[in-house]
């Protein structure tokens, strides 16, 4: 039994004093308005009005309920027009990567409140900010792409409590194998946070690490961005991370000469709800959100590593070293 | 050992250290010598002593191959000519066919290739009959190689020092150290004014014009810089920098006293550093494998810090 329906022909009955004026109200036949009536009736155990007069009047029971069904009713109403505003003013889920600019996070949510379009920032891991937008619980998201093809690039390096180069030189990830004949402890192990510990980033990553001939277990994956900022900052590793990371930590930083290592951001908008101006907030979204994740104006990189560049005396690569 | 600091030398301020602190290695292991690291692109160079002539030993190979291959680009001579070096009358050496019991033909380009991968002094010696010292010498002073000075094949190295020591290799040693502290050369081709000799600066800038084909012929400096990628001794410049991001094309010198590498380091990234690391040792041993690190290491601490 549709118990809201019932009470809502009772209400209106009692209000009108008539069942055809409160069918007409409600836009149902009589005999269903009726119906309704002898049902909410039987539900309750007793009779709501008194039939036998040409007019018709409530019951005592019928009047002692009234003010109950009323208050339901009201309630529901409410309900309702809660659901409705809160739907209005949905905020546009917007997935972000670890570490943001949080100022230029508000001012992304700032220009959005302007406009009437309210921006909800969630930060979250590469892969769910891409199932996210697939499955319509983000509006927007900023997604991982190779960085050669990306809009925007954030330049990686690795930050460190010492500088490990000269002057602004780049590091090369060949440079931190250990020194043979050294002897100055172990070679600091270098962290890889959850954003680049990702897809094809992390294979890129441990590939060229192997390249560059250091061990596997140089690289280690870290569960919290602080934790790795503190090992760095007491020296017993390196951080892979952008500049601006390191600079709020009080870190070294040298960027990586492979530029093919970098991170690479596309802001993508979910295809799942039309004609709510997405592209238009696109427009006005995407050059905050590439200052709030640190990218370079260069959209370009060059290419180092990945192509292989000249190479002219190396037609033998493939033949074994005695 | 004369004490005397090294004069250290740098392109830029930020990498006069890294010159000081490989001068300082060297002296704790008891290594004397001469280096130049130079980016070949950027020109950045750091080292120390880098003028001095220094009695070359193998990398007396390296001017000999380019004129070789220089004589091979201009049809003067055909890398398949074959010649026959007979164990009666070819020169010593451990390696290569210099170490051959039985006589053996070899086509003159493949004995360039035995002189650079494998130091054969057999094969050196081969050519520098085919095309004559006095014109490998000649040759690098019309490309304007001063502070290169080729003047004996490889067997009178070893001539000079079994003459000296009735073949004992330890008295020869020996006796070349005593004649260092002295300052005077029992042994010619220790001699810088009778040996092979070349400055760190003069070798550097004769594989920067390799390297950059600004000397001989593009086919003959293409074959010099192959058939050095291709040296299989990998104890000294290449023993800390090797990875396969990392290439080492470079030609090693060692007798008696003398540990020398010259070399370009490339890098997938694009970098090319050219080396020139010249030592000498009081160390009574033929093997130094610490100074053969020393040299690794300062390898990799200039290229380090000359790449982009």
């Amino acid at each position: 039994m549709d118990l809201l329906a019932h009470l809502e022909a009772y209400v209106a009955v009692a209000e009108e004093g008539s069942f055809s004026r409160a069918a007409d109200l409600l836009y149902v036949a009589q005999p269903v308005l009726s119906r309704r009536i002898k049902n909410l009736e039987r539900h309750l155990g007793g009779e709501l009005f008194d039939r036998s007069r040409r007019q018709v009047t409530s019951t005592d029971l019928g009047v002692l309920l009234l003010p109950h069904a009323k208050d339901v009713l009201s309630r529901v109403d409410h309900l309702r027009q809660v659901a409705r505003a809160a739907l209005a003013s949905a905020a546009h889920a917007l997935g972000v990567p670890p570490d943001c600019d949080p100022a230029a996070l508000a001012r992304v949510i700032r220009a959005g409140a302007e406009r009437g379009v309210t921006i909800g920032v969630r930060e979250l891991p590469a892969e769910d900010r891409a199932s996210g937008l697939a499955d319509g619980s983000l509006v927007f998201a900023l997604l991982r792409v190779a960085p050669e093809t990306a809009t925007h690039r954030v330049p990686l390096g690795l930050a460190s409590a010492a500088p490990l180069t000269v002057g602004r030189r780049s590091v090369h990830l060949e440079s931190l194998r250990p020194r043979r004949g050294g002897g100055t402890g172990t070679p600091p192990t270098i962290l890889v946070t959850a954003e680049d510990e990702t897809g094809f980033a992390a294979e890129r990553f441990r590939k060229a690490a192997a390249r560059a001939g250091l061990s596997e277990g140089r690289v280690r994956a870290v569960a919290t961005a602080a934790t790795a900022a503190a090992e760095t900052l007491a020296g017993h590793a390196v951080l892979l991370c952008p500049e601006p990371f390191a600079r709020r930590h009080g870190l070294e930083w040298s960027p990586l000469a492979d530029s093919t290592l970098h991170r690479g951001y596309e802001l993508a908008a979910t295809t799942r709800r039309v004609g709510h101006g997405v592209d238009l907030v696109l427009d006005w979204m995407e050059p905050m959100l590439a200052e709030a994740i640190g990218a370079v104006d260069d959209p370009s990189p060059k290419s180092t590593g990945a192509d292989g560049g000249a190479r002219p005396d190396s037609d033998s690569r493939v033949e074994g070293r005695g | 050992m004369r004490q005397r600091r090294p004069e250290c030398l740098a392109s830029t301020p930020d990498l006069l250290p890294v010159a000081e602190a490989i001068a300082e290695q060297w002296h704790e292991v008891g290594a004397l010598g001469h280096l130049l690291a130079r980016n070949i692109d950027t020109g950045e160079e750091l080292g120390f002593d880098v003028d001095t002539a220094v009695p070359l030993a193998s990398v007396a190979k390296v001017p000999l191959a380019l004129v070789v291959l220089d004589e091979i680009a201009e049809g003067a001579l055909d890398p398949a000519m074959p010649v026959t070096l007979d164990p009666a009358t070819k020169s010593v050496g451990p390696t290569g066919v210099a170490a051959f019991r039985h006589p053996a033909t070899v086509a003159v380009v493949d004995l360039v290739h035995q002189a650079l991968t494998v130091s054969d002094n057999a094969s050196a010696d081969a050519l520098f009959d085919l095309v004559g010292v006095e014109v490998v010498d000649q040759r690098l002073r019309a490309w304007g190689c001063e502070g290169i000075r080729i003047r004996h094949r490889m067997q009178r190295m070893y001539d000079c020092a079994a003459g000296v020591s009735n073949n004992d290799f330890g008295l020869a040693l020996e006796l070349a150290i005593r004649d260092d502290i002295a300052g005077h050369h029992s042994i010619e081709t220790l001699n810088p004014a009778y040996a092979n000799v070349g400055s760190a600066s003069a070798l550097v800038a004769l594989l920067q014009r390799v390297w950059l084909d600004r000397i001989s012929r593009p086919e003959a400096t293409a074959d010099l810089r192959r058939m050095m990628g291709l040296q299989v001794f990998n104890q000294r410049l290449s023993s800390d920098l090797r990875a396969d991001t990392v290439r080492v094309s470079g030609k090693t010198g060692s007798f008696l006293y003398l540990r020398h590498e010259i070399g370009v380091v490339t890098a997938d990234s694009g970098d090319r550093v050219a080396i020139a690391a010249l030592t000498r040792s009081h160390r009574r041993a033929s093997i130094a494998h610490d100074i053969d690190l020393a040299i690794g290491a300062a390898a990799r601490a200039a290229f380090e810090s000359l790449r982009r």
